[in-house]
């Protein structure tokens, strides 16, 4: 097993491999990216606004390009708001005009009021711009294994640990 | 000359790495010359399409998704034909290519392809496959030798590597390390040999059960140079019967 | 140590396949039921603006329009084992000032509603005692396709509606409308549609007919609902 590691060539496939299963993950995610215009094309739902319709830990994933028809009331999308870290899922329940400048409002299912509350101060509606995706598909709990990851943060050492010893020490 | 390192007797990629990488010291230690292009080649591609997977990780971080899309298609393709190339140099150019060398004169060139595969009955150990094309480089005639062998040929219970049955294997059934490597050759040639061959013609039969197979080796094994290769493979025959219980 | 690790990735990596391919199926059964959604009735019954302000310490002055109706659909084809959820809106569009030009509109959500399978009842946001009457309502089974009807008469508005100029009154060529959107189990989301595509049916008789927004009734400016 490690003996393979005495010989540099046999030491530089096995870090290669290693690379490549990184590299190859990240640039499928970005193909993905690419693919759907999207920077971020699958979240992982973090609350319960939009319950029952998405719960937490549940996976999303997004299309963000406008090819038969503008995004319209009704659809659920990501948005971002400046200042704000986190993404926000909920529905457009108002849209004003057309095109990247039309005003859009957007409500979460679960939520009594609309998201007024949430945008930037002095931010009545979003904009185009602002949204990220449109959720298309669906699947759930998968998700929830990036929450333990991210409120658990050892957990991610311990599995990129686990995962380097594996695809170093054993060949093939 | 048993090797201190041991491996799961279980694990066949690793009794065929072990395997590999022991040919490929013992074909260096009898003077061939070893050519690492094929290796080169993967390394090359494997750690181009890093790089740019690297690079592109890097503007992503830097300037955003937005102002960089771009390039990240551009990216996305190049990686996608690099690791195309990657896949198809591994499957189609070095099609498990553990050894390319050539003689010190550089008359004959010898490539070694291996590969494992799974034993026929249930217990048995799993096999080593091994193709050697030796190639005159004057004359471009290329000689092609194909063998299978049973891993417990040369890993004790233990999973220990012992180096000289394998050796001998090796030196009796190719000619050029037979050529190279005489002392293991003829000691290959007297009784062992024959032994080897009887055992391969009787393992095909079935109704030999090991314990006959045993017998008659032991009956042909007169000569004292042989024991020492019989007690490894018997002792090896002993552990399969105990993983059937 | 070597094979107790092989297995469990075995088991894992096997466990992982089997589940993607089921969830697959399920999400493609979906095409494979019809989906003929109808809307028989659907028009306003009450129709007015408003004066009011957006939240209570705003000193803005906006127009509000407030629109009930009533609705008579069947959805019930849209139930089927992969649905966990309907999502009901229905809402107002009218043209945008500069229609003629753009073909721009505006649109907003008077009324919505969320209709929940059966299976998924217990992940509703209502108190204990609707949630018993909930689940007691789909006697036992998992698919309910009744829960897809809808009578619903001179049914109060839930959101008041405005627009970013503030200005509402005399809006002309208003008309409602009628979405849904399926959330499944798992698989794709799907909304209401203008054209058949293989088994699903587009959406029959979904839009009111067109009716002008009248003048202010001057009343006393209750602080609005709808922000």
């Amino acid at each position: 097993m490690l003996s393979g590691l005495a010989n540099p060539r046999q030491a530089a496939v096995q870090l290669m491999n290693f690379g490549l299963i990184l590299s190859t993950a990240f640039m499928m995610w970005k193909g993905i990216s690419v693919i759907t215009d999207s920077p971020s094309p699958i979240v992982v739902v973090l609350s319960g606004s939009m319950e029952p319709a998405f719960q937490r830990g549940d996976l999303l994933f997004l299309w963000n390009r406008n090819v038969l028809a503008e995004t319209s009331v009704g659809e659920i999308v990501v948005y971002n708001v400046k200042g704000k870290d986190i993404p926000i899922v909920h529905r457009i329940v108002r849209k004003f005009g057309k095109g990247p400048e039309a005003k859009l409002l957007t409500k979460g299912d679960n939520n009594v009021s609309d998201d007024t509350e949430l945008y930037a101060s002095g931010q009545d509606y979003l904009v185009r711009n602002d949204i990220i995706g449109s959720v298309f598909a669906y699947i759930p709990f998968v998700g929830y294994v990036t929450i333990l990851l991210s409120e658990h943060p050892w957990l991610k050492t311990v599995m990129l640990g686990l995962m380097g010893l594996v695809v170093v020490l054993q060949r093939e | 000359m048993a090797s201190t390192e041991k491996i799961t007797v279980y694990n066949v990629a690793d009794l065929r790495a072990t395997t590999d990488d022991a040919l490929v010291n013992y074909l260096n230690s009898l003077g061939l010359v070893q050519s690492h292009t094929l290796l080169d080649t993967r390394l090359a591609l494997g750690f181009s399409a890093f790089l740019l997977s690297a690079a592109c990780f890097a503007w992503d971080y830097k300037f955003g998704f937005e102002s960089t899309k771009q390039y990240t298609l551009i990216a996305v393709i190049l990686y996608t034909l690099l690791n195309g190339a990657l896949t198809y140099w591994i499957m189609f150019v070095e099609r498990g290519t553990i050894y390319v060398g050539s003689t010190k004169d550089g008359k004959t060139r010898v490539r070694l392809i291996s590969d494992s595969k799974k034993p026929q009955q249930k217990g048995e150990a799993p096999l080593y496959k091994l193709r050697v094309d030796v190639e005159d480089v004057k004359t471009g005639k290329k000689e092609k030798i194909e063998l299978e062998r049973k891993f417990s040929e040369w890993f004790d219970a233990s999973g220990r590597f012992v180096a000289a049955p394998f050796q001998t294997v090796l030196a009796q059934r190719i000619p050029l390390v037979g050529k190279l490597d005489p002392k293991r050759a003829v000691v290959a040639a007297a009784p062992s040999s024959e032994q080897n061959v009887i055992r391969e013609q009787f393992a095909e039969t079935p109704g030999y059960t090991a314990e006959i197979l045993d017998a008659i080796a032991s009956g042909l094994g007169e000569s004292s140079t042989t024991t020492a290769a019989t007690t490894g493979s018997s002792a090896n025959q002993d552990a399969g019967k105990k993983r059937r219980k | 140590m070597y094979t107790s690790v092989v297995r469990l990735q075995n088991v894992f990596g096997f466990f992982t396949t089997v589940a993607f391919v089921v969830a697959a199926f399920i999400a493609a059964s979906d095409f494979l039921t019809e989906r003929a959604p109808i809307v028989r009735t659907l028009k306003t019954t009450s129709v007015q603006v408003v004066r009011g302000r957006p939240h209570y310490y705003s000193s803005k002055k906006e127009e509000y329009a407030v629109i009930n109706f009533s609705l008579d659909a069947d959805l019930s084809s849209l139930f089927t084992w992969n649905t966990k959820q309907v999502f009901v809106y229905v809402t107002a569009e009218w043209p945008a000032a500069d229609h003629a030009k753009t073909n721009a509109t505006n649109e907003a959500v008077i009324w919505d509603t969320i209709i929940t399978s059966p299976s998924a009842d217990h992940l509703a946001n209502i108190g204990p005692v609707a949630m018993k009457k909930l689940r007691k309502s789909a006697g036992g089974k998992s698919i309910d396709p009744n829960r897809g009807k809808l009578s619903l008469k001179n049914q109060r508005h839930k959101y008041k509606i405005t627009h970013p100029s503030g200005k509402l009154a005399m809006t002309d060529n208003v008309t409602l409308r009628l979405h849904y959107n399926v959330q499944p189990w798992v698989g794709l989301l799907t909304w209401d549609q203008d054209v058949d595509y293989g088994y699903w049916k587009a959406l029959k008789n979904g839009v009111s007919k067109r009716f002008k927004l009248p003048a202010i009734k001057e009343k006393k400016p209750a602080s609005a609902g709808a922000r």
